[in-house]
């Protein structure tokens, strides 16, 4: 479904990353992992078209999208959920949600995704009406996924998802990551919470210094030490 | 478009003043009446610059090259080339608006940010300045005269006093109804969320250049047709008070006074700081000439320590409180 080859990207700078290949199949949930600035989200802000990569190239179902502008990109049917949430603090819940939807591919269905995301998030629909800048850390998440569903994804990206909120929080997005996995939804997770995004991940690639230290199936890489090495940087 | 712009449209608080304002050439003097069509010309140009400044919340600082190209092209085509003022005015805010929307360009394709935005269409204020000075056609360092206004409703003479407070009024009734409608439209909560946050906007799919570039188009052509209608209404185009970045300042300062991102803010502050600076202005100019400027001196400094969201929201937010109390 999504096929990076030989992505080089940097912010202006050095190379950030360098020559990263990654394939993620439709159904999937692949963890991206790694420790800090291994350029994990730099990696997604390629895909998402907020970043123009230097070199590689990078296809979804089978067509190429490296220079495609974002709105572009989203209408494909790629969708990201930044890092440390960034939801539109001075909107109301419910405005941030269609605001989500408001691509021309997905406005038609924008009422049925809304019962889906508050079917997801019953919290979502209690606070409709207040700014999302008044929500608490954990349903700031659930407003950005319950966002970005809005859009109608078929891979959904989402940038560190557990970073910042109670455990309590962390169990219930991960909850709604896997019934969305089970509903056919691709995702591709970027997270530094190892056993967390293993447990849920079919497959796992771990970043280090901007390049591909070891990939293969969750199992595989919770024997391997290399992960743990990749992660402390040794 | 939702519905809370019809109510708007409908509403008695909105066509109440409106209907007040429209009889005061019957009772005001020619002095105060004056004081009026500025004071609405100054409501037309806050709430033409909160389209971009407020509800995009990009500081744009090249305002007095729209208000300039309005006032200076479209005299210029009329004495010059004859062209009725009515279509002159067209095609300076087409070619305003042109110009808006190459600042969004370059404001895209470079990523400008904040500061930067502010400096590019800071250093486009200058530039136009210097262009105008240095055109023949647009009067140059001495400015535009325009011939005697005979009263003539199609060549845009409105005909002294009363004509003018009119044409000024219907033009910042337009203003504040387009700020409304875009506040209440998919392109207000577009600028809105690229404000807020641009990265997690794109990442949804709204686009940054079109949103940015239409809100500009839309600011410079109603900045560009304040500045021909300033210009007729004057009968002297002075391109250093109409083509000098100072413009800009005086609108921001105005504008941000007031509070930004809802139409209320600059609307009040302009209809409240424009007649108190003349009077002022009147009453000290010989003696204390520029106190009007020390006064939004000071009022921006009050504003900013005490309540950087503006006067008007903030007195909002107070009338709230004490009604909950």
């Amino acid at each position: 479904m999504l096929e990076v080859a030989g992505l080089t990207a940097g912010y202006g700078g050095p190379n950030v990353l360098e020559d990263v290949s990654l394939d993620v199949e439709a159904g999937e949930l692949v963890g991206l992992l790694g420790a800090n600035n291994a350029g994990k989200s730099t990696l997604i802000n390629c895909i998402s078209g907020v970043l123009r990569p230097r070199a590689g190239s990078i296809r979804f179902l089978g067509e190429d999208i490296t220079r495609a502008k974002p709105s572009d990109i989203v209408s494909r049917g790629i969708v990201q959920v930044p890092e440390g949430r960034q939801v539109f603090p001075r909107m109301s819940v419910l405005d941030n949600l269609l605001l989500g939807g408001t691509t021309a591919v997905a406005r038609p269905r924008r009422a049925d995704r809304l019962e889906q995301v508050f079917t997801l998030f019953p919290r979502l629909k209690e606070r409709r009406p207040q700014y999302a800048g008044t929500l608490s850390g954990g349903e700031q998440q659930m407003l950005a996924i319950g966002r970005a569903m809005m859009g109608g994804p078929k891979l959904l990206m989402l940038d560190e998802p557990s970073l910042g909120l109670s455990p309590l929080f962390v169990q219930t997005i991960f909850r709604a990551l896997r019934e969305l996995n089970a509903q056919g939804l691709t995702i591709l997770l970027v997270e530094q919470n190892l056993n967390l995004t293993l447990s849920c991940a079919v497959r796992g690639v771990v970043l280090e210094r901007g390049q591909v230290a070891l990939a293969g199936t969750s199992a595989t890489l919770r024997a391997d030490p290399r992960t743990r090495q990749a992660y402390l940087g040794l | 478009m939702r519905p809370d712009f019809f109510q708007f449209l409908r509403s008695p608080l909105l066509w109440i003043p409106v209907a007040i304002a429209a009889c005061l050439p019957w009772g005001l003097s020619a002095y105060h009446l004056a004081i009026g069509t500025l004071a609405l010309l100054y409501v037309s140009l806050a709430l033409a610059w909160n389209v971009v400044g407020g509800i995009a919340g990009q500081i744009s600082l090249a305002n007095s090259v729209f208000v300039g190209t309005g006032a200076l092209l479209a005299s210029a085509l009329y004495i010059r080339l004859g062209i009725d003022m009515w279509f002159g005015m067209v095609i300076a805010a087409a070619v305003s608006a042109i110009l808006g929307v190459f600042m969004s360009l370059l404001d895209a394709r470079f990523r400008l940010g904040h500061l930067s935005f502010a400096l590019v269409t800071l250093a486009f204020a200058e530039i136009g300045e210097l262009v105008v000075a240095g055109t023949d056609f647009l009067g140059g360092a001495s400015g535009l005269d325009l011939p005697k206004d005979h009263g003539r409703f199609w060549l845009f003479e409105f005909g002294g006093g009363p004509g003018y407070f009119w044409a000024a009024l219907v033009l910042a009734l337009i203003c504040l109804v387009v700020n409304q409608a875009i506040l209440s439209s998919r392109l207000g909560y577009y600028l809105r969320a690229l404000r807020d946050n641009e990265d997690a906007a794109q990442a949804i799919g709204i686009e940054l250049f079109r949103s940015k570039a239409t809100g500009m188009a839309i600011s410079a052509a109603l900045s560009s047709v304040a500045g021909t209608l300033f210009a007729r209404y004057s009968n002297f185009v002075d391109p250093t008070l109409l083509a000098s970045p100072n413009l800009t300042i005086e609108i921001v300062l105005i504008a941000t006074i007031g509070g930004l991102g809802t139409p209320l803010g600059p609307l009040i502050a302009a209809l409240v700081l424009i007649p108190v600076g003349e009077i002022l202005r009147g009453q000290f100019g010989g003696t204390l000439p520029g106190l009007h400027f020390f006064l939004y001196g000071v009022l921006i400094i009050v504003v900013v320590l005490t309540s950087p969201q503006g006067i008007v929201p903030r007195l909002l937010s107070l009338r709230r409180r004490f009604r909950r109390a």
